[in-house]
């Protein structure tokens, strides 16, 4: 029997284990609450994941960049907040350059959000990662969350295109 | 006398060999290509500001190269951050050059707050990379690319240059220039992920 908070954090155990399955041995972030889970686990568990903070989401696109060039299959973590930060890395280097990345989005504004100043941004994130042509799927449980990675993280390195998956509060905060 | 970023670009890339070069969009792009164009350049065409995030990425990635990044003085303004990110990660392998002609050259010469008293030098050693240095001249320049080069990292050399009006620029074939890029520092692909190909 799965006790609360083994539940609680079985989602980030799955993102781990997602990108992990697709070959992602560096992750960029931009810390938030809910990431603070995921990167728990890859600092229990993962010793073969490295991550790097960066300062700004547009910042943690640009090391990616770089990551891939260099031979590595690179993930970036960020706040759904943090996407408005990262538009122009996104359309002027990694989509025009085919540089891929495995994007995984801690949503707020969504379902459960408290704080108004999050709702704009929260509503806008899906128009926008599909105005510039990012793919994006949503993560709807803990036991799917892996695979569901793994498969966004496939997309975006046969694609040479960034491919994004979006973590509800729903999975994230549980109530 | 003048010192121009064409000069100090063509002077540079006369001391390099096969070490990859990213260049910030924009003039200092356009000097590279202009220097010599080789498969070991990436041009960005867009992404102000991310010329050495994406430096600080290959340097992880690849610890066996030693990669040199050419920023602008207004560039590395816009992303300052990642200096505090090159400061922590302290990758030994990472030359950052920034060509300070303390303008907005390729939109029009507008000042840039380095006319003005900022100094990135200062800002790059209060991140944590004792070895900046600000260079003047050609000398200078050359001495300290080939302490760059023979001592570990992260460097960051400011250059004081005057600015020049490019004649060239660069191909506009985005994706050529990543591939023939990633071929020239030899990687296909995700060849060195260790993911099992299905």
């Amino acid at each position: 029997m799965t006790t609360g908070s083994a539940r609680a954090t079985a989602w980030a155990s799955a993102v781990c284990a997602g990108l992990h399955a697709v070959g992602s041995r560096h992750i960029v972030y931009v810390p938030d609450n809910p990431l603070s889970h995921v990167l728990r686990v890859l600092g229990e568990d993962y010793r073969d994941i490295t991550t790097t903070l960066a300062t700004r989401e547009e910042e943690a696109f640009g090391i990616a960049a770089g990551l891939f060039v260099g031979g590595m299959r690179p993930a970036v973590m960020l706040q759904s907040s943090g996407l408005g930060n990262s538009i122009n890395a996104l359309t002027s280097l990694l989509i025009p350059f085919q540089i891929p990345v495995v994007i995984v989005i801690s949503m707020r504004g969504d379902a459960g959000e408290w704080n108004a100043a999050q709702m704009p941004m929260g509503r806008a994130v899906r128009p926008i990662l599909e105005s510039i042509g990012i793919p994006h799927v949503t993560a709807e449980s803990p036991e799917t969350t892996a695979e569901t990675i793994r498969a966004v993280g496939e997309m975006a390195f046969s694609s040479n295109l960034p491919a994004a998956c979006l973590l509800p509060r729903r999975l994230t905060v549980p109530s | 006398m003048s010192f121009t970023r064409l000069d100090a670009t063509r002077r540079l890339m006369a001391m390099l060999d096969k070490e990859p070069v990213i260049a910030s969009l924009g003039h200092p792009a356009y000097d590279l290509f202009a220097a010599g164009d080789r498969p070991e350049n990436f041009y960005t065409w867009g992404s102000m500001g991310l010329a050495s995030s994406m430096g600080l990425g290959l340097a992880m990635a690849r610890p066996d190269l030693r990669v040199f990044v050419l920023d602008g003085d207004g560039s590395l303004l816009m992303n300052l951050g990642s200096l505090a990110t090159i400061g922590w990660t302290r990758p030994p392998n990472l030359i950052l050059i920034v060509w300070d002609n303390g303008e907005y050259g390729t939109t029009g010469g507008q000042e840039t707050a380095t006319r003005h008293g900022a100094d990135l030098e200062a800002v790059a050693r209060s991140m944590g990379m004792q070895t900046a240095t600000t260079i003047c001249t050609a000398e200078e320049l050359d001495a300290a690319v080939a302490r760059a080069r023979t001592t570990p990292g992260p460097w960051t050399i400011v250059a004081r240059v005057d600015e020049n009006i490019p004649t060239v620029k660069p191909p506009l074939d985005y994706v050529m220039i990543t591939k023939r890029f990633m071929s020239a520092i030899r990687v296909e692909a995700g060849s060195s992920d260790p993911a099992p190909r299905r």
